[in-house]
């Protein structure tokens, strides 16, 4: 049961995949409420679209991967350019000219080809717990994504044939990484069920196409570049206990892009399921500064 | 010695506009009051196993459409911790109940109640009814109604016994060997509800500024303030005052028959809760605060202009 409905959904299409957006609310300026990572899909926004709807107008999709869209087999759909032009197409077929945008995780890196390369759509943006190749914890590097291990400890867990063979465990670990915070058993349980949406094969898929060569998600230069040319107003909002990308991440994209830091004392990787009234309130007055 | 500093308070969304203490035989009962519109709600706390912080969901909606007023048990919070079985029998905390009414000029209130509470609350309604606006009792302890829930019924408590396995852990011996083990599995008996970490983890820290001992004297060793079945259905009877009875489905402390005969009793109204435990103010509290503010507005037709 949802606390708002959509006031209008619907999918648009590209190069055969559809996607599923839904708009909530009314009133500038619009609000983006961009995808992450296909483990989960537009769900995970449940605690800001009822809050934010009451002010402004919010979009949402499910990316490519995940929830009512498609999902492709093949690595190259999950590129950052294919996000980045799914976004531009929802945002085209629900006459949204401009929005500020707002992401995690990986969507940092959608969020960072739309304000530098369309910078007359994008308004502002939030990056929560911003995914990118900005440093990573030496457990995470430890592993190969593609090789068979001879571990299933940890962060091994990481591996495209733990994942064929242990989904749902990949995803109870992966989530309790994502929600450091005491009593988060609520979020884990969502999200393991966001996760158990898809599928193995289509999250190998996406891993493989965000993670090729010259992608912001894995080309620390490409994303530097990326956020150097962003000329909007930006916050980004970083848990310290973030164990899935750490705080370096979000202090250093804050000083390449020119941006507001908040730090949240005691935060994961998810402070938008977690914090929400915390976040809630950031970006509410972000909005408001950003208001025409 | 190794002091291990006491945590802070959680911070409170609604903080009491007056506070203070009655004193009876000695005995000093903390009170709080929130509000001052026309209508009382008096929220009697349970055993010293809690203190009032057990109505923090309550109290921030509440006090917006009502005056409301609470107190820590005697045994703990801030309330004295008397050291006989006597001083913890029933009737005190009814009376220390009415003292407080009479210690903040209210003649009329809505008296609610969990568990022992709500069995304190239909006490001071039954022998001063023109104080009670109405009575709500939250999975009511009324001792003798019903034979006790089996939970307590599994091993006895007073006996050392040889294992500390589940309800072995009911036993005065337990509680004074490990009280934040009995606790810690008491509220986890308490929340079957999935996803209840923080309240459990809550209740075992309100129970831990009370003590083995006190709890001893409430629930073990104080005299039952009913000598027969006959004499709690009597006192059920002698309630005029309307009454809501809340019971969770799940409950592993006051047993279904229990809130039942009380509802039938004094004629009130019974509101099972599927999926509940023994203290839905505390895991569902907007169902339990929408029910709490009907019921006002159903005895007070003028507390709820907005309604």
């Amino acid at each position: 049961m949802r606390a708002c409905q959509p006031s209008r959904d619907g999918y648009v299409e590209r190069d055969g995949v559809k996607l599923h957006y839904e708009v909530y609310g009314s009133g500038e300026p619009t609000v983006f409420l961009l995808p992450t990572w296909s483990i989960m899909h537009s769900r995970h926004w449940k605690m800001q679209v009822p809050y934010l709807a009451r002010h402004c107008r919010v979009l949402t999709f499910d990316g490519r991967g995940n929830g009512r869209s498609d999902r492709p087999t093949e690595p190259e759909a999950y590129h950052s350019a294919e996000f980045t032009a799914d976004a531009l197409a929802v945002m085209d077929a629900t006459g949204a000219e401009r929005a500020v945008l707002v992401c995690l995780s990986l969507g940092a890196t959608w969020a960072l080809e739309l304000g530098a390369l369309h910078s007359e759509r994008v308004v502002g943006i939030v990056f929560i717990a911003p995914g990118l190749p900005l440093g990573l914890s030496a457990a995470r590097l430890a592993h190969s994504f593609t090789e068979r291990l001879d571990t299933t400890e940890g962060w091994a867990k990481f591996n495209q044939h733990y994942w064929r063979e242990h989904y749902r465990e990949f995803l109870e670990f992966f989530f309790a990484q994502m929600f450091t915070e005491p009593h988060s058993t609520k979020p884990i349980e969502d999200g393991v069920g966001w996760g158990l949406e898809t599928d193995p094969e289509t999250l190998i898929a996406t891993r493989l196409g965000s993670s090729a060569p010259g992608e912001p998600f894995s080309d620390p230069d490409r994303a530097a570049e990326l956020a150097g040319r962003l000329r909007c107003p930006v916050l980004v909002v970083h848990g310290d206990q973030d164990a899935i990308r750490p705080l370096v991440n979000g202090v250093k994209l804050a000083e390449l892009a020119d941006g507001e830091l908040v730090t949240i004392e005691g935060s994961g990787h998810a402070p938008q399921v977690r914090d929400p009234v915390r976040v809630n309130l950031l970006l509410r007055d972000f909005i408001r500064m950003s208001r025409p | 010695m190794i002091v291990t500093p006491k945590p802070r308070e959680q911070t409170r969304a609604r903080y009491p506009d007056e506070e203070g203490y009655v004193e009876r035989d000695g005995v000093r009962v903390f009170y709080e009051v929130y509000g001052d519109a026309p209508t009382t709600f008096l929220l009697f706390p349970t055993s010293p196993i809690s203190h009032s912080r057990m109505w923090k969901a309550q109290i921030p909606y509440l006090s917006r459409h009502f005056r409301v007023i609470t107190f820590d048990p005697r045994g703990n919070g801030r309330s004295d911790r008397p050291d006989t079985a006597e001083a913890y029998s029933y009737w005190e905390f009814v009376e220390d109940g009415r003292a407080i009414l009479e210690a903040t000029r209210t003649e009329t209130a809505i008296l609610a109640g969990i568990c022992d509470g709500g069995g304190w609350a239909l006490m001071l309604a039954a022998t001063q009814p023109a104080a009670a606006l109405g009575v709500a009792a939250i999975a009511p302890c009324v001792p003798r109604l019903t034979p006790s829930h089996p939970n307590y019924r599994r091993y006895p408590s007073l006996e050392p016994l040889d294992t500390d396995e589940g309800w072995a852990k009911w036993n005065v011996h337990y509680w004074r060997r490990d009280y934040r083990g009995f606790l810690e599995f008491f509220f986890s008996q308490q929340f079957p509800e999935p996803h209840s970490t923080k309240h459990i983890e809550d209740c075992a820290q309100w129970g831990l500024d009370g003590s083995a001992e006190a709890l001893v004297c409430s629930d073990e060793e104080a005299p039952l303030p009913f000598a027969s079945e006959e004499e709690a259905r009597a006192l059920c009877r002698r309630v005029r005052s309307p009454v809501l009875v809340i019971h969770g489905e799940l409950d592993g402390c006051q047993p279904r028959e229990r809130a039942v005969a009380v509802a039938e009793l004094t004629g009130g109204t019974l509101v099972a809760l599927e999926g509940a435990g023994h203290l839905p103010q505390a895991r569902h509290p907007v169902k339990v605060n929408g029910l709490l503010r009907e019921f006002a507005a159903a005895v007070v037709p003028t507390s709820n202009p907005g309604h």
